[in-house]
Order: C-alpha cells, then sequence, then structure tokens
C-alpha cells in the first residue's frame, strides 16, 4: 500500500469482531500472554482503554496498578482514543540528517510523534503506522518498501550468514533447502558434540556483550530445572543498528533453524523470537516461516520423527530499549514491569520463569546451522589473523554505500567505510564515526585510520564493537548537537530503576544542550566527567555504563567544539 | 531503618570473608551489605528496607569486589567465601558523593522535611549532611510532582521529593499485599502512580500507612501526624501495644507535650515487623478527643444521660439483663466479647454468660 496524496489517508485497521472474552481465551494458556493480548486490544480499539486494562487485570490475574503502570513503560502502547494509528515518526540520528523535523511537520495533520530509531537507516526515514512501516524522506514518498538486502560482496570475501541471504526465494522453506544442519545434529551428534563444536568455533554473542556462545549453551545443558527455553533477542534497539531485521526478513529459517539446534543442544523445549515493535513486517515473515516448519516437521512435539520436542513463540515488543537487555526482556516476556534484573544470578539459571534459559541475538543464532554444516574450524578461519569468525556491520550516514556488511572480524575500520562503502560524499571528509549504535561513543581523529573491528582494538580506544552498528559523520555535522541528540535518547530509554542512569542521562543532556549546568567550559567539564565516571561505575546496566562514552569521547575528541559554546 | 535478623542467631556460618581488612564469618545466604551491618553498619543507602527484596536501585551501597571490574551493589551481592570487599576507599566515597549530589539535585534545594512526615523521612536529609552535599552541583529540572489532588486524610504524596527509590511501591506489593501503587513512565519522567493515575481512596489502597513510614524522604508524609507540625517541644516516644484486634502490634506512641500526636509501627514488633493496618496507623483522635466519655453514664427518669459511678451503672445494667431474662427466658441474652479485649476480659464474659445466664450464647468478634 503506498501513500500516493502529499497528505497520506490514515491506514484502515482489519475490523475486529472479538469481544474481550475471545482474545483472553485465546491467550490464556499460552505462555507469556501478556504482550500479547496487551497488542490484540491495542489493535482491536485502536488505543488501550481503561475497559480494556481492567479486561485484562481481571483476565490474567495481574493487579491494575501494576499493569497500568507497566502499559505506561511501553512508548508504543497509546492510552488514548486512535493513538496506534497515528503516525511514528523515526528520530534516530541518521533520521534526524535526513529531515526527520520536515516530514513531522508535513504529516502534521495526522498528530505525528516522534520514536526513537526505527532500524531503517539504511533506507530513511521510516514512518509507523500501527501495523505498517513506510519509508521516504517527504510525504509524497512514503511507500512500504522491503528491507534492503545486503550490498554485494565486495569479492572475495567469505561470509557465513550472508553468504546465501541473496539467494532467490530463500525466505521460503523450499528456497531455504530444507534444515539440513538441524538433521545431521540429530541423527549424527550427541548434545555433547554440539556444543564442542560451538565451543570451538569461537562463536561469541553478536548482540554486543560477546559471551562465549558455548559456555552459555552448555551451563544451561548443565543446569537443572525443566523446561528450558532458547529466547532470540531481536529486540534490535540500538540507533544505528538494523542487522536483525534484514536476517529475519530475509533469512527467517536460518534463524529457526538456529534456534531449534540450540534446543536440541541445551534440552531447551520452548522458544521465543522477542520482536520489537518496529518491525511488523518482519512478524508476518517469522510468523509464516515458523507455520512452515511446523508443517514440515521442523518444529513442534515430535521433530523429524525424532522425539525432540521445541515449540516456538514470537512475542512482540512495545516499544522500549531497555528490553533489548536480557533480564529487562525475560521480565517484559513475563509480563512484569520492564527493569533489569540484578545479577547474578544469570539467566542461564534463572531466566524465563526463573529456569534456565539461552538468550542469544539474531545473528549469533544465525550463524549456528554453518557452524555445523562446515565445520568449527572453517568458521574460525573466517576471521582475521586470531579472530575467529564474522561480524555484521550497520552501516549508515555520510558514506556513499550504506547498508549492513558482514566483515570479518578484524578488517580494518578504513577497508570497510573507504573501499566498500565508496567513503564519504564527494567533497566531504568523515569527521567521526559511531561504533556499536549510540553506545560505543565516538572514533575520530588518527583512531579512524587505526582502528579494525574488533574488541580488543576498539576496547583500547575506550569503545567497544557491541552490536555493530556504525554511523558515519561527515565534516558538516556538529558533533555537539549529535552528542546531545544521542544522549537524549539514552535520557529517553533509561529505565528508572538505578539512580546514576535516570539522573546522570538527564543531567548530560541538559549539559550538552547547554540547558543548565556552570557557564565556565573547566566547571562544565569537571560536572560531566564526574556524572560520567560515576555512571560507568555503578549503573546496574550496560545502558547507564554506555552513555556516558558519548560525552568521554566528545571531550577527548572534540573538547574545542565544545569549548568553543562557552565564553571561558 | 535497619533490623537485626534474628532468624541468623542459631545457625553457623558458611565461612568469612574479608571485609576492610578483618575476616568476617556470614551466615547461608546472607549478601556483603547484610554481613557489614553486623561490624560497622556504615554504608550508605536510600532504596534498602531489610523486609523487603533487595532492589539495587539508589547504588550508594557499592563496594569494591576484588576481581568484580566494577563495584557492586552489597545489597544484591550475596557472600561468597573468600571474598575480597573495600566498603570504603576514596573511589567508592566519591561515587556516593556524586550519586548524593544527583539524588538531591533532582528534588527541591533547602527543603526541611519534618520527622513527623515518617519515619525514615530524614534518610535523605542525613545522607547529605554525611557526604557535605548542599545541592549546589548538577542543576537541572526537578523529577517528581506533588500529587495536589489526592486530598485523602492520611498520606500526603509531596513527590516533589520523590527519588524513585520505589520502597512504597515495594513494601506496598512486599508487605502489604495491596499492589495499589505502582511505577508510571520511564526514566527522569518515573512518576509513582496508582491505577489509572487515580487518588489513593479510588485504588486499592488501605491507608494502612506502610509506604509513608518507608519513604526516605518524606515525599509521603503522615497528615495526621503533621497536624502537630507547629506544635512546640521535642518529638517522644513510648513503646505500646496497638489496643483495636488481638493481634498485638507493637508501636511508638509519639507525644509532644502531654498531646498524642501519632503512632508508628514499631520495626521490632515481633507480631508486625513495622505493619499496622489504618485504625491502628491513624485511629487515635478519640483518646484526647472532648467527647470521650470518662466516666459511665445512664439515662435518668427523663431519658436523658447523665454521670453516673460505677456501682450504679453496673447495678443498673444488671437489673437489665435480670428484667430481660426473667421475661424472656435465659436464651434471650447473647454475649459477643470483643477482640480488642484481654483473654482476662474474654473469660469473664464467658464465665458470666455459662455461670450466669446457664447458657452457651457466648461468641467473640476474633471469630468472625
Amino acid at each position: 500500500m503506498e501513500y500516493t496524496a502529499a497528505v497520506p489517508e490514515p491506514t484502515k485497521r482489519a475490523v475486529s469482531e472479538l469481544s474481550d472474552a475471545d482474545i483472553l481465551r485465546r491467550w490464556r494458556d499460552e505462555p507469556a500472554p501478556l504482550l500479547p493480548v496487551l497488542h490484540a486490544f491495542h489493535d482491536r480499539d485502536g488505543y488501550l482503554s481503561e475497559q480494556a486494562l481492567r479486561a485484562i487485570s481481571a483476565g490474567l490475574r495481574i493487579p491494575l496498578a501494576d499493569l497500568f503502570g507497566t502499559v505506561t513503560f511501553y512508548h508504543h502502547f497509546s492510552r488514548s482514543p486512535g493513538g496506534r494509528d497515528q503516525p511514528r515518526v523515526c528520530d534516530g540520528p541518521i533520521c534526524q540528517l535526513h529531515g526527520t523535523a520536515q516530514l513531522t511537520a508535513a504529516l502534521s495533520d495526522h498528530q505525528p510523534t516522534a520514536m526513537p530509531c526505527a532500524g531503517r537507516c539504511d533506507q530513511p526515514i521510516p514512518v509507523l503506522r500501527g501495523d505498517q512501516v513506510l519509508v521516504g524522506t517527504t510525504a509524497a514518498s512514503l511507500s512500504a518498501q522491503p528491507s534492503p538486502l545486503p550490498p554485494p560482496n565486495p569479492g572475495g570475501i567469505d561470509e557465513c550468514v550472508f553468504a546465501h541471504i541473496r539467494d532467490q526465494d530463500r525466505a521460503q522453506l523450499e528456497g531455504y533447502g530444507g534444515y539440513t544442519s538441524l538433521t545431521q545434529a540429530i541423527e549424527s551428534m550427541s548434545p555433547e558434540q554440539l556444543l564442542e563444536v560451538i565451543d570451538s568455533s569461537g562463536l561469541a554473542g553478536r548482540g554486543g556483550a560477546g559471551f562465549p556462545t558455548g559456555r552459555k549453551w552448555r551451563a544451561v545443558a548443565d543446569a537443572p530445572g525443566m523446561p528450558k527455553t532458547i529466547v532470540c533477542n531481536a529486540d534490535e534497539g540500538e540507533p544505528g543498528c538494523f542487522k536483525d531485521r534484514v536476517l529475519m526478513d530475509h533469512d527467517p529459517h536460518a534463524l529457526i533453524e538456529g534456534m531449534a539446534i540450540a534446543a536440541l543442544a541445551t534440552g531447551a523445549e520452548r522458544g521465543f523470537i522477542y520482536l520489537r515493535y518496529e518491525y511488523p513486517d518482519t512478524e508476518k515473515i517469522l510468523t509464516r516461516a515458523i507455520a512452515e516448519a511446523v508443517e514440515a516437521n521442523l518444529l513442534g512435539n515430535n521433530i523429524l520423527r525424532r522425539g525432540m520436542r521445541f515449540n516456538l513463540h514470537v512475542r512482540r515488543g512495545a516499544g522500549a530499549y531497555i528490553c533489548g537487555e536480557e533480564t529487562s526482556l525475560l521480565n517484559s516476556l513475563e509480563g512484569k514491569h520492564p527493569f533489569p534484573r540484578n545479577r547474578p544470578p544469570y539467566p542461564v539459571t534463572h531466566g524465563y520463569e526463573n529456569l534456565p534459559t539461552v538468550v542469544n541475538n539474531v545473528e549469533t543464532l544465525c550463524a549456528v546451522p554453518p557452524i555445523i554444516e562446515y565445520g568449527a574450524e572453517w568458521y574460525q578461519a573466517l576471521g582475521k589473523g586470531k579472530f575467529a569468525g564474522t561480524k555484521i556491520i550497520s552501516l549508515s550516514g555520510d558514506v556513499q554505500k550504506p547498508g549492513n556488511y558482514e566483515v570479518p572480524l578484524g578488517l580494518p575500520l578504513a577497508t570497510l567505510l573507504n573501499d566498500w562503502a565508496g567513503g564519504p560524499q564527494p567533497g566531504r571528509s568523515i569527521q567521526a564515526v559511531t561504533m556499536a549504535g549510540l553506545s560505543g561513543g565516538f572514533i575520530a581523529g588518527d583512531d579512524l585510520d587505526r582502528c579494525t573491528l574488533d574488541e580488543p582494538c576498539l576496547r583500547s580506544m575506550h569503545s567497544f564493537l557491541g552490536a555493530g552498528g556504525v554511523m558515519v559523520l561527515d565534516d558538516s555535522r556538529d558533533m555537539m548537537e549529535v552528542s546531545r541528540q544521542a544522549m537524549s535518547f539514552f535520557a529517553h530509554e533509561s529505565c528508572g530503576k538505578c539512580f546514576p542512569c535516570r539522573i546522570g542521562t538527564q543531567r548530560l543532556t541538559e549539559r550538552l544542550a547547554l540547558e543548565a549546568g556552570p557557564r565556565d567550559f573547566q566547571a562544565w567539564r569537571a560536572e560531566v566527567e564526574d556524572i560520567g565516571e560515576t555512571m560507568k561505575a555503578t549503573s546496574a546496566c550496560g545502558l547507564g555504563i554506555a552513555a556516558p562514552l558519548i560525552t568521554d569521547s566528545l571531550i577527548r575528541y572534540f573538547s574545542d567544539v565544545a569549548k568553543n559554546r562557552f565564553d571561558k | 531503618m535497619n533490623r537485626t535478623d534474628d532468624k541468623t542467631e542459631n545457625k553457623q556460618p558458611v565461612g568469612t570473608i574479608n571485609l576492610d581488612g578483618a575476616e568476617v564469618p556470614f551466615y547461608y545466604g546472607e549478601t556483603i551489605y547484610q554481613v557489614s551491618q553486623r561490624y560497622q553498619s556504615n554504608i550508605p543507602t536510600l532504596c534498602y528496607d531489610d523486609r523487603l527484596e533487595a532492589f539495587g536501585g539508589c547504588r550508594l551501597c557499592i563496594v569494591e569486589l576484588e576481581g568484580a571490574r566494577n563495584p557492586v551493589a552489597s545489597c544484591t551481592t550475596v557472600a561468597v567465601p573468600g571474598m575480597v570487599v573495600r566498603s570504603k576507599t576514596k573511589a567508592v566515597e566519591k561515587h556516593r558523593k556524586v550519586l548524593t549530589e544527583l539524588v538531591v539535585s533532582e528534588n527541591p534545594r533547602g527543603a526541611k522535611i519534618d520527622p513527623l512526615r515518617g519515619l525514615a523521612s530524614q534518610e535523605l536529609g542525613e545522607l547529605a549532611a554525611r557526604y557535605q552535599v548542599k545541592g549546589d552541583r548538577f542543576a537541572g529540572k526537578q523529577s517528581g510532582t506533588t500529587n495536589t489532588a489526592d486530598d485523602n486524610p492520611f498520606i500526603l504524596r509531596d513527590y516533589d521529593h520523590c527519588i524513585s527509590c520505589y520502597r512504597c511501591v515495594r513494601v506496598c506489593a512486599e508487605q502489604e499485599g495491596d499492589f495499589a501503587i505502582s511505577v508510571m513512565n520511564r526514566g527522569f519522567a518515573t512518576q509513582i502512580t496508582t491505577e489509572f493515575n487515580q487518588t489513593l481512596s479510588e485504588s486499592a489502597c488501605t491507608f494502612c500507612g506502610q509506604c509513608v513510614q518507608t519513604c526516605p524522604t518524606g515525599a509521603l508524609g503522615d497528615r495526621k501526624a503533621m497536624r502537630a507540625e507547629s506544635l512546640p517541644g521535642p518529638i517522644e516516644t513510648t513503646r505500646s501495644i496497638c489496643p483495636y484486634c488481638g493481634v498485638g502490634c507493637s508501636v511508638d506512641l509519639m507525644t509532644k507535650g502531654d498531646k498524642l500526636v501519632g503512632i508508628r509501627p514499631a520495626m521490632d514488633g515481633p507480631a508486625n515487623e513495622g505493619a499496622l493496618c489504618v485504625k491502628g496507623q491513624y485511629a487515635f483522635d478519640f483518646v484526647q478527643h472532648p467527647d470521650r466519655l470518662d466516666t459511665p453514664m445512664v439515662r435518668n427518669d427523663a431519658g436523658q444521660l447523665v454521670a453516673a459511678s460505677w456501682d450504679q451503672a453496673l447495678d443498673r445494667a444488671a437489673a437489665g439483663f435480670a428484667r430481660i431474662r426473667d421475661k424472656y427466658g435465659r436464651h434471650r441474652v447473647y454475649a459477643v466479647a470483643s477482640g480488642r479485649a484481654p483473654h482476662e476480659s474474654a473469660y469473664t464474659i464467658q464465665k458470666w454468660i455459662r455461670t450466669g445466664f446457664g447458657s452457651n450464647y457466648v461468641d467473640n468478634c476474633s471469630r468472625a
């Protein structure tokens, strides 16, 4: 469906005849029912009414005050009539560069609201309207578009998760070619052998934390308590990251097969894909692919007639960056207020419903089938030098060919930027890039040439690779303003549980906007650094620990830019 | 607000940790914070209430743990044999000061919180004094919004002073089981709310007052006690037992001079551990009410109540019961003893019915 007029028509919501009781009956006995129930009411009514929340509270036996508080946590749940279908215009860092403000103004008759980065940085600007994502930089050009495929392989580079993603009909089971790795694993490998292969491949978490996947799986396999769960973290909320979307949209069976192999290795019987709200098309693709797999007896209660049981469910988030933090995600799945949990204990022993749980990123799980097929050594050798495997980099911003690139770990950043992606726009030079989306702060100056894409190098530059979002900022960009936008994102997404993050992200945003704080640069810098140091040392989760990397790197590379905003 | 946990008294230690250079024993399941309480009690906190599950929100109780990259929250970190913990290094104290400066910066400057607001209401002020925080750093927006619409007679919701420690939300859920209040929005926009952000009277709140007593800033205030803010003199407390029902909750009666100004639950009360109900917490005005009877009353021939002696009153009551028994029979008298009365009174009542009337028509309201 396309917007043909300059002023788009509201999207038509399928009129639902379902009663409150119908919805509750449909979901009440399913695992993790709260989010789907909330979405069903939200979709039916166009918002979450007081009456709806009262029905859900009674139906799922959740205290009303708790339910109300939890609903207000998610920014995509609307509490006023018609709110669900009002356009949400992406104001992520890249989209702001492409004209979020103008597009929002053009849609002003439809009560548009801003939403944080919606993962379409390779094709800005996404506008979400109910179940529909449209993209375009002007109201007239807004149209529904499939996820862009990764750019062609730059030549001679071995890929892992992208090796077949560009194949025709890859998203269909027939085009995918059946679950050969799962079949091989069930027929000829013990769980222990599977764990050994994953262990020795060197595969590590590709969502950002980099925890060795084999060790995680083994901890779950060894942990007491049943049933065990495989959770795929598909809440790709990091600004500038859109790699999981392309994997799920174009290669959903790789993910499902990877999850089934994880289940086989750990003894898990149930799985969830926790998908961010901003990917409604992906939900349809995944739901369809799961149905195909169930039909082909590749999921279910007797997989390949070998007695293996693994049932997979998709759960859609509702707008909260923190739900990409694995323990917040688990609380969200369980219908609780999505604050991060205190650790230890870790999810491997106390995860979903306090039972052993693997939480893996989409990219990690998609790498599993090829590793089983080609072996641990093959995967290891994909990296450069001592680094094992590959990493998808979501590259966006001021570069000629933005998109998802699967790079060998250890690749020089300059090779990616200049040789693969065509370098900056003509007449421009690259001033800085962000790392780990926004969580790794900036890399700039001489470090741009010295940097290789691997954790040891990036850690030495006080940054990290994280989920692999790299946003390029050329010399036309105001680094103070870019920093303010970044910090205001973290402030918007801070959950409010721990003091350093809740207050610190707010105070840093005010200081980057020069709205509050000392008017003397040295005093300003002392406040910013004190807040940052305490946030990094004492925050309860990664959000508060990472946010000050923005101010740290601003001061490290662009101290003069900041200083120029002050009289003295 | 800390109690010694007497549940550990009869247990054997499971190992020792090194706490600031001293080897100290700990019991199974104890956190570093709990261990430290026995030995130095000097680690600051704002979100901790030892009756509640440790939350780990304020981060003031951070300590350095050998082998850990970052300081850990001592309230959520379970002691393991051989741990080496440093609780008062320069770095840790610096972070605590910055955290205190941050939390002070989100509230109105220089506010004086009357201790009548609640038992824990001085905690933030004491912390600010300890770290010499004057409120001159980290200026910016204020986070809380006082709920002026909620005019219930018991609980002031002065959220300008709220620091989002969620002790109120957690005590309501974990101790009282009411789930009347919860957390709305996220981050700096977080507010304490009820269902649909209504007033407490419209919510599931039972006005037990536990949220008020655990609030570390006085953002929640005991409105009945606050009536006495302008009375001169110090607040004195007297330990007593709540007279309302048979549970026997320990309370501290707050007085200024000879005036009863408020009631507080005793955190170390064996029957209540800091809990009270709306009656025990707020229904004390009768004690010094001008309408309160201080002598027996009987009706005169004109039907008006007049003061009488105990003998006159008891004779009149006895005559009345005797007349009913003689006219209608002994089963027309039925006694229900009050749950507020002590054992001796309950015994006397049943004795009076059983031997006095020769009937078993006696009960006690605590059974209902």
